[in-house]
């Protein structure tokens, strides 16, 4: 048979390509036919069998919550430690005691210790990098939302490292802990936060200590996920030099492996920090101080300008945040001072540590350095100046934006929409399986069918493909983006600095900041819903692959740059290939970022299943299509990373 | 790991020495603030020791409002809170706060006392029957929520405004996003709607894009006035909006039903007095908020007046205050009961 295939079938059939645009011809042309037909849609606030269970389990959770033995002695005591080891930190940077002024320290320390703490574990410029970011938060007029909201993430970042840490160096160490915990970690990463945020809320409460484990939540996974794989991407060269030395398990991993795995669990301390700190504004939602309250409250009066200085008050905290531990960790792989240059590092500690203290102390008895002085506040020119750009840039490029939309829509947009939600589900799931058997083999086609079908009997089909069309869109215009930004930024480092603040920017500035410009410029479209997840999403792809180009090996660029290739042929033959493994990962993390605001986009008119969560948050009758909503993202997302895991590994 | 250590020994004596700093110095801002609010207090005392009807008020105690989020609803909230601090001496606390099913579950845990404007007609009654929530009356707004259209399309199609004929104008509202037919945006996911049940009973040739938010139902409208685009949305009153652009309200046959799970369709959305809700444990604590509470009531224009000051840059606290000092005699309407009042 083989045999007759191979003199028979004409060479181009042999090539993956072919099959799947003819499947896409196929598929268009039985969708055109059978459009409308069994797409098993059902209005917003129609509940399935199944999403009705949910709703009533639920519910019965609720009515227990009284004197449920659980709520009692397990639930309330976690919840109240929580609070009451946050509480600390916020009595000492932000919440000043009832009928007091200002907190245990005035702006002025605060600023001056962390200074010093960056100062020590890496360098004055860092040092004063950080100094000059935390003033600015009080430039901005956001000074005690901003303590708040480093009071959470430290805490939340302290509680969730305590976890992660400890889970990820025993993965790291053991598969089969590893392939036990990898599918928790998927789907607390891609569930969406407001679909347990209610539930949280139900089971701890409003506050501080359900937006510190709705925070935990996000953040540990990702902490495990990088303790495991620094571990795991050790060399074993030195490792089995300790084992020849007869040390013990211990001994070899703290003195071995930990040592060296230290730069890259520091990296998952930057990470956990920083995904901790994205948490501000959805914190907010559940009643939890910070600056996600101003946020919320600019967007529900329309100020613009307000909603910006906030966020970019959290953008500020971001950066010092994310270059004081890269800077740790920079300072962690140098070579140890010794002589002179030690000497004046130690006496310059010292003196950073004297003027520290002189300034806690002036920041509690001078009123100057107790509260933030209302003469450095600039909120509302800030904001008024945000507001004019904005209406400038809005309603200049407004018509541009909605024609460009328009087109958009209609060629690609639709079309593929038709495809995957107006044809009959069985046809989708059949061409989708189809499809991954060519391009991942049998084992990933099977599953990918068997997740489809579970969606289908939750009862949210219709409005997964609705949200699949978009994520699909999405991804691709991230990975688009990402590899020209990536590629460029990885080649060219003036070119990097000058990108990264944006980067910055677009990672950590909450969505609910530009909800209001992304509407006035795209309207309440689904096009407007992939606006934002490109926003969010690409930042991270560009650095993956930048990170990646910039590995690739000097030596093989220049081999291809002496034997006369142009640059377009370094790019596309020597830098992309070898970076191979970058760009994978790059669109694994994109997928995954743009899965997170699948439910912004419900704020926008993605609908879908972004708006199906959203509506379960705020209608208790509906809670249980919600969660069930939030169920369809996940098997959603699985589909998708597996199915571009096993092509990856097949090509 | 010797250098290690070297900088954790440089961090223990800062430690160190700033515990000691913070324990040793008692002398701070702080204790100069608690010295005024004692004498504060001590003056207060005295000035309600001097008028006797101030003797009687009770106690007022600490008290949590949920703030939701959309302004009318911050208005009325803002003032309540404001009152309750000036007139009761109350400490409130405003949480911002998702609305229904977390605010309710907030209530029944006791983190949340009132809720000051609530739409969703009974949608609480499983906290109700619970005995965590009670219903302190309507708060004197009416909810009228509807279909509405720019002003301009009203004045070039007169017809538009009869629900039962909109499939004649169904190619006016075609956009890319509902391809052969009219577009029918809906509101945010929060919100009673019957908009698929109206599309369905009349055959309406219209379908349904889920807006999101508020603030996408504004810019809609906003764009649809300002450039003379045509656009069919969910809104709703009082929302001072209204009062900034023109829309027109699509109407359609009288209405017959309240529970938006029992409506037919055919019929319009009713008018419905907005709800305020208090917990059993404030309601039955005997402090003067729960009779400040059970009595706040105002109308649509009052609401409209402090939201239209908020969104034109006062703060709500300003905005608050500017409709107490105009309108005394309402809010002692409020603290009948209480012993106190404001001058």
């Amino acid at each position: 048979m083989k045999a007759w295939i191979d003199t028979h079938v004409p060479d181009f059939l042999h090539r993956k390509w072919v099959w799947i645009v003819g499947l896409l011809i196929v598929w268009f042309a039985l969708g055109r036919i059978f459009k409308g037909v069994h797409t098993l849609d059902i209005g917003n606030s129609e509940d399935t069998p199944t999403t009705e269970v949910l709703g009533q389990f639920a519910a019965n959770i609720r009515a227990a919550r009284a004197e449920n033995p659980i709520f009692v002695y397990i639930f309330n005591p976690f919840r109240q430690g929580i609070e009451s080891f946050v509480e600390v930190i916020r009595a000492v940077i932000s919440d000043p005691a009832p009928g007091a002024l200002i907190p245990v320290i005035g702006w002025f320390g605060i600023l001056a210790i962390i200074g010093f703490l960056v100062f020590a574990t890496s360098n004055w410029r860092t040092s004063l990098l950080s100094m000059v970011l935390i003033f600015g938060c009080g430039v901005l007029g956001m000074w005690t939302y901003s303590m708040d909201t480093l009071a959470l993430t430290l805490g939340a970042v302290v509680l969730s490292l305590a976890i992660a840490l400890p889970i990820g160096i025993w993965a790291g160490l053991n598969d089969r802990v590893m392939r036990a915990v990898r599918p928790v970690l998927d789907l607390a990463q891609i569930l969406p936060t407001l679909v347990y945020l209610a539930p949280l809320a139900l089971v701890f409460l409003i506050g501080i200590a359900a937006s510190t484990i709705a925070t935990m939540i996000y953040s540990i996974p990702i902490g495990i996920r990088i303790t495991a794989h620094a571990i795991r991407s050790l060399q074993n060269g030195p490792i089995e030099a300790a084992e020849s030395m007869g040390s013990t398990r211990w001994q070899k991993l703290t003195k071995v492996q930990l040592p060296m795995a230290k730069r890259t669990i520091i990296l998952g301390v930057n990470q956990t920090t920083l995904a901790a700190l994205s948490f501000v504004v959805i914190a907010a939602l559940i009643g939890a101080p910070g600056l996600g309250e101003p946020v919320l409250q600019a967007l529900s009066i329309r100020n613009i300008g307000d909603g910006v200085t906030a966020g970019l008050a959290v953008v500020f905290l971001a950066i010092m945040l994310d270059r004081s531990t890269t800077a740790a960790v920079a300072r962690s792989n140098q070579i140890p001072l010794t002589g002179k240059p030690l000497l004046i590092r130690r006496l310059s500690l010292g003196a950073a540590a004297i003027a520290t203290i002189v300034a806690v102390m002036m920041s509690r008895q001078q009123l100057w350095a107790a509260i933030f002085p209302e003469t450095l506040n600039f909120r509302e020119p800030i904001g008024d100046w945000f507001d004019a750009i904005t209406e400038w840039f809005t309603t200049t490029f407004y018509f541009l934006t909605t024609s460009f939309n328009e087109v958009f829509t209609l060629n690609i947009l639709n079309p593929i929409e038709y495809l995957l939600a107006d044809a009959p589900w069985y046809l989708t799931i059949i061409m989708i399986s189809v499809i991954a058997a060519i391009i991942g083999g049998r084992a990933v086609a099977v599953l990918s069918a068997v997740l489809l079908l579970l969606i289908v009997w939750i009862g949210l089909w219709n409005d997964t493909m609705i949200t699949l069309t978009q994520v699909l869109i999405a991804t691709t215009i991230v990975m688009v983006i990402g590899v020209v930004l990536g590629v460029a930024a990885g080649r060219n480092e003036k070119f990097e600095r000058v990108l990264k603040p944006f980067l910055d920017a677009g990672q950590t500035l909450p969505a609910f900041v530009y909800l209001v410009p992304v509407l006035a410029l795209f309207g309440p479209t689904r096009f407007a819903a992939i606006v934002c997840g490109v926003f969010y999403a690409a930042p991270v792809v560009v650095r993956v692959v930048a990170d990646g180009v910039r590995g690739v090996p000097k030596e093989m660029v220049e081999a291809a740059i002496s034997s006369g290739s142009s640059t377009t042929q370094v790019v596309t033959k020597v830098q992309l290939p070898a970076s191979k493994k970058s760009l994978l990962l790059g669109a694994n993390q994109g997928l995954i970022f743009v899965l997170a605001v699948v439910v912004i986009g419900g704020l926008v008119g993605a609908g879908g299943l972004g708006y199906l969560v959203l509506q379960g948050a705020s209608k208790p009758e509906l809670q249980g299509k919600g969660l069930a909503a939030g169920l369809a993202i996940v098997l959603l997302g699985i589909v998708m990373d597996r199915i571009a895991h096993a092509s990856a590994r097949r090509s | 790991m010797r250098r290690n250590l070297t900088k954790r020994m440089a961090v223990l004596p800062l430690l160190a020495a700033a515990g000691l700093v913070l324990a040793g110095c008692g002398d701070s801002v702080n204790d100069a603030a608690t010295e005024t609010a004692t004498e504060e207090a001590a003056v207060a005392t005295e000035e309600e020791a001097a008028t006797e009807e101030a003797a009687e008020v009770a106690a007022c105690g600490d008290w949590a409002i949920a703030m939701h989020g959309w302004v009318g609803y911050t208005a009325s909230a803002q003032v309540v809170a404001e009152v309750a601090q000036d007139a009761l001496g109350c400490t409130i606390e405003q949480t911002q706060l998702e609305e229904a099913g977390v605010s309710y579950d907030a209530m029944e845990a006791g983190s949340i006392d009132v809720i000051v404007e609530d739409w969703g007609g009974g949608r609480w009654q499983e906290w109700v029957d619970r005995g965590a929530i009670q219903e302190v009356g309507t708060n004197g707004n009416v909810g009228l929520i509807g279909m509405y259209v720019p002003q301009w399309m009203a004045d070039e199609y007169p017809d538009i405004t009869d629900g039962t004929k909109l499939n004649d104008y169904a190619d006016l509202f075609q956009t890319p996003e509902t391809g052969d037919k009219g577009a029918w945006y809906e509101g945010p996911p929060g919100y009673t709607t019957i908009g698929e049940k109206i599309i369905d009973a009349y055959g309406l040739n219209y379908q349904v894009v889920s807006t999101g938010s508020e603030a996408a139902l504004i810019e809609l409208f906003t764009q649809a006035a300002d450039n003379k685009t045509a656009a069919l949305g969910y809104f709703y009153e009082p929302q001072n909006f209204l009062a900034q652009v023109d829309l027109a309200r699509v109407n359609f046959p009288a209405n017959d039903w309240t529970d938006p799970a029992e409506a037919s369709g055919l019929t319009d959305y009713p008018e419905s007095p907005l709800m305020k809700l208090a917990t059993t444990e404030l309601v039955e604590s005997g402090s003067p908020f729960a009779t400040l509470v059970a009595n706040f009531n105002w109308t649509n224009d009052d609401q409209n007046m402090v939201a239209a000051d908020i969104e034109g840059g006062m703060t709500p606290q300003e905005a608050a205050q500017k409709w107490i000092a105009a309108n005394k005699d309402t809010v002692n309407s409020w603290l009948a009961g209480t012993g106190a009042s404001i001058s």
